[in-house]
C-alpha cells in the first residue's frame, strides 16, 4: 500500500512537468497545427537556462538561500527558453507557414535536433549530466507513510496554478480572444483585425514559459539534468497532449498526470519493470488514436470539402 | 400504376429526410431529392443554405445524423471511397486536383477502382499490368478529349488555366465511371463562352448515360440545364420542380430572387459569413 | 533568388564576370598558406614548396584554374544559359576558397596564415573567395535564364542510327559519373590521424564536383543527359551497373579493401533510404523511426544465419534468411502504420518515433534473448555462395580484386533492384494512389481510393526494403548491435532523403552517399556530426525544399512556383498571398530560378 501512495505521489510530480511542456504543445498545435517536436528542447534549454544563473550569475553568498536562488534560476530558465523558442518561431516556422505540411514537421525534428547537440557540444561538459544544484531538495515533506520531496510538492503546486492561470487568461483576455480566433480561422481573423504574427509569437512565449518554469523545477527534482531530458518528456508531453484532445487546455493537463501515473505504475507493477515503463505510454498513446482519435476533451475534427 | 413502377424503377439516387446537425447548427433539416436516370438535376440556394453539405452526405463524408441516402435502392456505406466504387462521382466546390501531378495522371488516379493491379503487379510490371496500364491511359486520353482538354497531357495541373482546370475536375471524376455525377458550381468564375461550353458538356455527359445533380448559383444557368429543380433555404427544400414551376413560384422569388439588390447582398454576406463559422 | 535580382546594374555583369574568373585563375597561382602548419605542409604544394614548383598545379588548385579559364571563356562567347555556368562556378571557387582557407587558418592559429606573415605572402583564398564572390554576384543583375533544351539526336539522324548516337553519348556520361564516383570518394584519401587534410581536400572537391555539375547543368546537359536516359531506360540501367561493376578494378583507383567497405555501407543506406522515400517522398507519411525496421531485419537475419549467440539455433542459407527479414520487416512496418489511419499524418511521425525508441530499448535489454542486449550478437557468419565466403579477395579478368568486393557486388545489384521496384510502383496504380494522398487526402478518397490499405500498403514495402537492407547489413558487419539503429540513424536516413529530394531515386543514393561518406572523411568533425544534419534539416526546408535532385511533382509544389499559374479562388487567400508577397519573402515569394 506504501509502496502505491509512493508510486502515486511520484506519477503526480512527473504529470505535473509533463503538464506543463503539454501546454505548449498543445497550443501550438491549436494556432498553427503544428506539432512542434522542439518544444521538449524548450524545456531542456529552460533547465540549463536556470542552471546557468546558478553557476555564474548568483553570488556564492546568497546561492544556499533557495528563496533567492531559486526565483533567480526561474527567470533565467524561463528567459533563456523564451528567446530560443521566439527565435524558432521566426526564423524556421514562420518561412514555412504556407509550405506543405510536411516542411515545418521536419524544420521542427532538425531543431531539435540541433539544440539537444548545441547544449551537449557548448554547454561546459554538458557531454555529461550536470548536477543541478539542491537548492530547494533536501526537505521532504511527509504525509502518513508517503514523502515526497518539497520540490516535487511545488512542482505540483505550480503546475496546478499554472494551468488554471493560463485557462482564465486565454477565456477571458483580449489577446486569449485573439488566440482563439487565430486557432479558428486564421484569414478571417486577420479580416477582423488580429494580427496573426503576434498571436503565433505570443503562443510561443506563453509556452516556452511554462517550459521554462517546468525545466527548472524539474532540475531541482531530480537533481541532475542532462540534454536529453527534453526529447523524452516532450514525446511524453505531445501523448498527453493527444490523448487530453490536442488544442485542448484542460486535456493536456489531465492528460499529463494520467501518464505520469502510467508511467511509475507501469514501471512498478507491470513486467518489465522500469526498464519498459515507457512501453505503457506508446501502448497508450496508440490506444487513444485508434479508439479515440479526438482525445479524451477534444472536438472530432470535420473534413472540409 | 404502370407509370409509378416505371418510375421507381428509374430512380437512381435517392436522399430521404436527410437530416444534418453540427453541435447546436442544423445545417440540413429533413431533406429529400429524388435523380431519375439521365435526368439533370439543380440545387440552387443561398449561400450556406447546405447544399455543398447535403453533397458531403450523398459522398459519405458525412454521415447525416437521420435519414437515407440510397443509390439504386441499396443504401450507401458512410466511407467516400466506397460510395464512389458504387458509382457516384463528384467535384468539389473550390477545385480539388492533385496540384502537382500532370493532367494525364489526375485522370489516371479516377481511374483506380477501376483497374485492378496489386501491389505485386505493380512492382513486376508484368504483361498483364502493361496491358492494363495501356487500356487506362487510353480511356483517359478519351475522357481528357471528351471535356475538351487536348495537348496538355504533360501539364502539371496546378498550371492550367482555372476553367481548364474544372474540366480536369470532371475528366476525373468520369474517369470512376459514375452513374451519379455531383457537380459542386461547375462553372464558378466562368466567364460566358465557357459557361456555355460546360453547359454543353453536361448535355453530353447526361447523353452518355450518366445522372447529374448540379449546384449553382448562376440560376439562367440552373434553369436552362436542369430537368427538375430543388430550392434549398436554410437547409430545408423550400420548392421543388421543373425549372418553369419554381421561376414562378412566390416563395423563391422572395426568398431567393424578388428581393430588391442591396438585400440579396446583405443576405449573401451574412450567409458568406455563416459558411465561415460553419466551415472552420 | 528573386529577391536579389537586380543586386547590381546589368552594366557590370560583364566586368565582374571577367574579374570573377580572372581572380580564380589568380587564386589557383598564389600560395595558400605564408608557412609550415603544424600538420605537415598544406597539400598541393600550396605552402612552402610553391616557391620551387609555382606552376605545378595539382589537385584544387588545377580546379580553380580550370574554373578561371572556363569563367574567362564564358563571359566573352555568347552562350545560352552561360549565366547559370558562372554562377556554378562561382560557387565552386566560393566553396574551394572559404573551405581551404578557413582549415588553413584555423590549423595556422589566425589570420596570418592566409594572408601575410613572417614576410612571406599567400592570399590564395582570399583571392579565390572574391573571385567566387563576384561571379556570384554577376548572375544577380536579372533573371536567369531558361536552362536550353537540346535535340535528342545533335546530328538530326533517325531511327537505328540516332539510337547508337544516343548509346554512344550515354556510355560517354556514365564513364564521366564513373570519373567523377571515384575521385569523390579518393578525394583527400582516407580521414584520421593518418592524413590531417582529407577533411578540407574532400570539402573542395565536392565544391569543384558540385560546380562542374551546376555548369553542366546550365548549359543544359544535365537534363539532356537525363533525357536520354529515360528514353533508353533498359541501356541506361546495363551501362550503369557495368559502370558499378568495374568500380573495384584496379584502373579506378577506388579497387582497395577499405573503399569497398565505404561503397557497401554506403549502397546498404542508400538502399533504406530508397525504401524510406517510398514512405515519405510519395506517400508523404514521415516516420520517424524507420532505422528500427532496418534493425528488426538484421536482427531476425542474424539468429536465422547461425551466429553463436542466436538462440534459434537455424542455420538458414543467406537468401532465405533475408526473406523472412524483409517479411518480418514489412509486418511490423504494417503494424505500425496501422494505428495512425483514423487521425492525420503529424500523429504518424510520434508514432513512429515511439517505435523507434521501444525498438531501441528493447534490443538494448535482450528482449526474448534475441537481440544480445549490450553485448549484441557477435559472430554473424559471411554469405557464402558456390563455396566462396563473400569476404574473400577474388580474381576477375586477371585482376586481383580487393576483399569484400563480392560484397560490395551484391549490394549494388540489391540497390539496382530496389531502385527499379521504386521506379515501377512509382509509376503505377499504386504509386499514382501514394501521390494522391499525398496531394490531398480527401479528393483522393472521393477518387475512391482507400487510403487506409494505402499507407499501410506504402509502410509495408518501406518497411520489407529496410529489413532486406539490415540482414545484407549484418552479414556485412559481422555483428548485430542495437547500436547501428538508433534514433541518429534515422535522422540521417531522413536527412538524406531530404538532402537529395523527396521522391526521386537519384536523391536518395546522392543523399545517403554524402551523408556517410562525409563523417568517414571528415573524422575530426565526427562529434559535431549531428549537429549539422539538424541545422542541414532546418535550411533545406527553409532554402531548397526539393532538395538537391527535384523531382517532377514535389519541384512545384515545394519551389512553391508562382502564383500565376494557380487561381486565386478566394479574396481572403489573395489577401494571403498579397501579404505572403510583401511580408516576407516566403515559400510562395516568385522564384523563377527554380527549373
Amino acid at each position: 500500500m506504501t509502496t502505491l501512495l509512493q508510486q502515486i505521489a511520484n506519477g503526480l510530480v512527473l504529470g505535473a512537468t509533463i503538464g506543463l511542456i503539454a501546454l505548449g504543445y498543445t497550443m501550438v498545435y491549436g494556432i498553427i497545427q503544428l506539432i512542434n517536436f522542439a518544444h521538449g528542447e524548450v524545456f531542456m534549454v529552460g533547465a540549463f537556462g536556470g542552471l546557468a544563473v546558478y553557476r555564474w550569475v548568483l553570488p556564492e553568498s546568497v546561492r544556499g538561500d533557495w528563496y533567492i536562488s531559486l526565483p533567480a534560476m526561474l527567470v533565467g530558465g524561463v528567459v533563456v527558453a523564451v528567446v530560443i523558442a521566439v527565435l524558432m518561431e521566426r526564423f524556421a516556422y514562420r518561412p514555412l507557414r504556407n509550405a506543405p505540411r510536411l516542411a515545418p514537421l521536419i524544420t521542427a525534428l532538425g531543431v531539435s535536433v540541433a539544440l539537444q547537440e548545441a547544449i551537449r557540444l557548448w554547454f561546459p561538459n554538458a557531454d555529461a549530466a550536470q548536477p543541478f544544484p539542491r537548492v530547494f531538495i533536501d526537505a521532504q515533506v511527509r504525509l502518513g507513510d508517503v514523502s515526497i520531496p518539497a520540490s516535487g510538492l511545488l512542482l505540483i503546486v505550480v503546475s496546478v496554478i499554472l494551468a488554471v492561470l493560463l485557462q482564465t487568461y486565454i477565456s477571458r483576455s483580449r489577446m486569449g480572444r485573439a488566440m482563439r480566433a487565430t486557432s479558428q480561422d486564421r484569414d478571417t481573423a486577420r479580416l477582423m483585425g488580429v494580427n496573426p504574427d503576434r498571436v503565433i509569437v505570443l503562443t510561443f512565449v506563453l509556452g516556452a514559459t511554462l517550459a521554462g518554469i517546468a525545466g527548472v523545477l524539474y532540475g531541482s527534482f531530480i537533481t541532475n539534468v542532462d540534454n536529453s531530458i527534453g526529447f523524452q518528456n516532450g514525446i511524453f508531453a505531445f501523448t498527453a497532449a493527444v490523448l487530453g484532445g490536442i488544442g485542448s487546455l484542460r486535456g493536456a493537463v489531465i492528460g499529463a498526470f494520467i501518464i505520469g501515473l502510467i508511467k511509475s505504475l507501469g514501471g512498478q507493477y507491470m513486467p518489465g519493470g522500469t526498464q519498459y515503463d515507457y512501453v505503457w505510454i506508446f501502448v497508450v498513446l496508440i490506444l487513444v488514436l485508434v479508439f479515440r482519435p479526438q482525445g479524451l476533451f477534444g472536438e472530432a475534427e470535420r473534413v472540409r470539402a | 400504376m404502370s407509370a409509378a413502377q416505371h418510375r421507381a424503377a428509374d430512380t437512381v439516387l435517392e436522399a430521404s429526410g436527410v437530416t444534418m446537425i453540427f453541435g447546436g447548427l442544423t445545417a440540413l433539416n429533413d431533406v429529400s431529392i429524388r435523380l431519375e436516370e439521365g435526368r439533370i438535376v439543380g440545387l440552387i440556394g443561398p449561400n450556406g443554405a447546405g447544399k455543398t453539405t447535403l453533397f458531403n452526405c450523398l459522398t459519405g463524408l458525412y454521415t447525416p445524423t437521420r435519414g437515407s441516402v440510397r443509390l439504386r435502392g441499396k443504401s450507401l456505406p458512410s466511407d467516400p471511397a466506397k460510395v464512389t466504387s458504387a458509382g457516384i462521382a463528384r467535384t468539389f466546390q473550390n477545385i480539388r486536383l492533385f496540384p502537382n501531378m500532370t493532367v494525364l495522371e489526375n485522370v489516371l488516379v479516377g481511374r483506380h477502382i477501376r483497374m485492378k493491379q496489386g501491389p505485386i503487379a505493380s512492382v513486376f510490371h508484368g504483361p498483364v499490368f502493361r496491358k492494363g496500364e495501356a487500356a487506362a491511359r487510353a480511356k483517359s486520353r478519351e475522357l481528357l478529349e471528351f471535356v475538351g482538354l487536348r495537348g496538355v497531357e504533360t501539364e502539371v495541373a496546378r498550371n492550367l488555366p482555372y476553367g481548364d482546370q474544372r474540366r480536369l475536375e470532371i475528366a476525373r471524376a468520369l474517369a470512376t465511371e459514375p452513374e451519379v455525377l455531383l457537380l459542386d458550381e461547375p462553372t464558378a468564375g466562368m466567364n460566358p463562352q465557357e459557361t456555355e461550353a460546360a453547359r454543353q458538356l453536361i448535355f453530353r455527359i447526361r447523353d452518355t448515360g450518366v445522372s447529374v445533380v448540379v449546384i449553382e448559383h448562376d440560376t439562367k444557368f440552373i434553369f436552362s440545364l436542369c430537368d427538375t429543380v430543388s430550392v434549398l433555404v436554410q437547409g430545408e427544400v423550400l420548392v421543388e420542380g421543373s425549372p418553369e414551376t419554381v421561376r414562378d413560384d412566390p416563395r423563391v422569388i422572395e426568398a431567393y430572387l424578388g428581393k430588391p439588390r442591396e438585400e440579396v447582398e446583405a443576405d449573401v454576406a451574412e450567409a458568406a459569413a455563416q459558411q465561415q463559422r460553419e466551415d472552420s | 533568388m528573386s529577391r536579389f535580382t537586380g543586386l547590381i546594374p546589368l552594366a557590370l555583369v560583364r566586368p565582374f564576370n571577367a574579374l570573377g574568373g580572372l581572380l580564380l585563375l589568380v587564386a589557383a597561382m598564389l600560395p595558400w598558406a605564408t608557412f609550415l602548419l603544424n600538420d605537415g605542409p598544406f597539400p598541393e604544394k600550396s605552402t612552402l614548396q610553391y616557391f620551387d614548383a609555382p606552376f605545378e598545379l595539382t589537385g584544387f588548385r588545377w580546379h580553380l584554374l580550370v574554373f578561371g579559364v572556363v569563367a574567362l571563356v564564358t563571359t566573352f562567347v555568347p552562350l545560352r544559359g552561360k549565366d547559370r555556368v558562372l554562377r556554378a562556378l562561382g560557387w565552386g571557387g566560393l566553396v574551394i576558397g572559404l573551405v581551404c582557407g578557413y582549415f588553413i587558418a584555423e590549423n595556422g592559429g589566425g589570420f596570418g596564415a592566409i594572408t601575410a606573415a613572417d614576410g612571406a605572402s599567400a592570399f590564395g583564398s582570399v583571392v579565390a573567395v572574391l573571385g567566387g564572390l563576384l561571379l556570384i554576384l554577376g548572375s544577380m543583375a536579372k533573371p536567369l535564364d531558361e536552362i536550353p533544351e537540346w535535340p535528342t539526336s545533335l546530328f538530326g539522324l533517325t531511327g537505328m542510327a540516332a539510337r547508337l548516337e544516343a548509346y554512344a553519348y550515354l556510355i560517354v556520361a556514365f564513364a564521366g559519373v564513373l570519373w567523377l564516383v571515384t575521385q569523390t570518394l579518393t578525394a583527400g584519401g582516407i580521414g584520421g590521424a593518418a592524413f590531417p587534410y582529407a577533411g578540407p581536400i574532400f570539402l573542395a572537391f565536392l565544391g569543384f564536383a558540385g560546380g562542374l555539375l551546376g555548369a553542366l547543368h546550365g548549359i543544359g546537359l544535365t537534363r539532356w543527359v537525363s533525357h536520354l536516359s529515360e528514353k533508353h531506360r533498359a541501356f541506361s540501367i546495363i551501362v550503369l551497373l557495368a559502370c558499378a561493376f568495374l568500380l573495384p578494378f584496379p584502373f579506378t583507383g577506388a579497387g582497395s579493401q577499405y573503399w569497398m567497405q565505404v561503397a557497401a555501407v554506403i549502397g546498404v543506406y542508400a538502399a533504406t533510404a530508397i525504401g524510406l522515400n517510398i514512405v515519405v517522398g510519395l506517400a508523404g507519411l514521415l516516420d520517424l523511426g524507420y532505422v528500427a525496421f532496418m534493425g528488426i531485419g538484421a536482427f531476425v537475419a542474424a539468429n536465422l544465419s547461425g551466429a553463436v549467440a542466436s538462440q534459434v539455433g537455424l542455420d538458414l542459407p543467406f537468401p532465405v534468411a533475408a526473406l523472412i527479414a524483409a517479411v518480418i520487416a514489412g509486418i511490423f512496418g504494417a503494424i505500425v502504420g496501422s494505428p495512425t489511419l483514423r487521425v492525420r499524418g503529424d500523429y504518424l511521425a510520434i508514432v513512429t518515433l515511439a517505435f523507434g525508441e521501444i525498438f531501441t530499448r528493447a534490443a538494448q535489454n535482450n528482449i526474448g534473448e534475441l537481440t544480445g542486449g549490450a553485448s549484441a550478437i557477435p559472430g554473424v557468419p559471411q554469405v557464402t555462395m558456390f563455396g566462396t565466403a563473400f569476404n574473400e579477395k577474388i580474381t576477375l579478368f586477371g585482376a586481383e580484386l580487393p576483399s569484400g568486393v563480392l560484397y560490395y557486388f551484391m549490394i549494388v545489384l540489391v540497390v539496382g533492384a530496389i531502385m527499379a521496384v521504386f521506379a515501377n510502383l512509382k509509376n503505377s496504380r499504386m504509386g499514382r494512389a501514394w501521390i494522391a494522398i499525398r496531394e490531398d487526402e480527401d479528393a483522393a478518397r472521393a477518387m475512391g481510393i482507400r487510403t487506409g490499405k494505402a499507407k499501410i500498403l506504402a509502410f509495408l514495402v518501406g518497411a520489407m526494403l529496410a529489413g532486406l537492407a539490415g540482414a545484407i547489413f549484418v552479414h556485412k558487419l559481422g555483428t548485430a548491435s542495437y547500436d547501428s539503429f538508433k534514433f541518429l540513424e534515422s535522422v540521417t536516413l531522413l536527412a538524406a532523403v531530404i538532402l537529395g529530394g523527396m521522391g526521386t531515386i537519384p536523391g536518395a543514393v546522392l543523399g545517403a552517399s554524402l551523408l556517410f561518406v562525409l563523417p568517414e572523411k571528415l573524422r575530426e568533425f565526427d562529434d559535431f556530426r549531428l549537429f549539422f544534419f539538424g541545422l542541414a534539416l532546418v535550411f533545406i526546408m527553409r532554402f531548397r525544399p526539393q532538395g538537391l535532385v527535384p523531382d517532377r511533382h514535389r519541384r512545384a509544389e515545394l519551389a512553391g512556383e508562382t502564383a500565376e499559374g494557380k487561381p486565386i479562388e478566394t479574396e481572403e487567400e489573395q489577401a494571403v498571398l498579397e501579404h505572403e508577397e510583401r511580408g516576407h519573402a516566403g515559400p510562395s515569394a516568385p522564384k523563377e530560378d527554380r527549373a
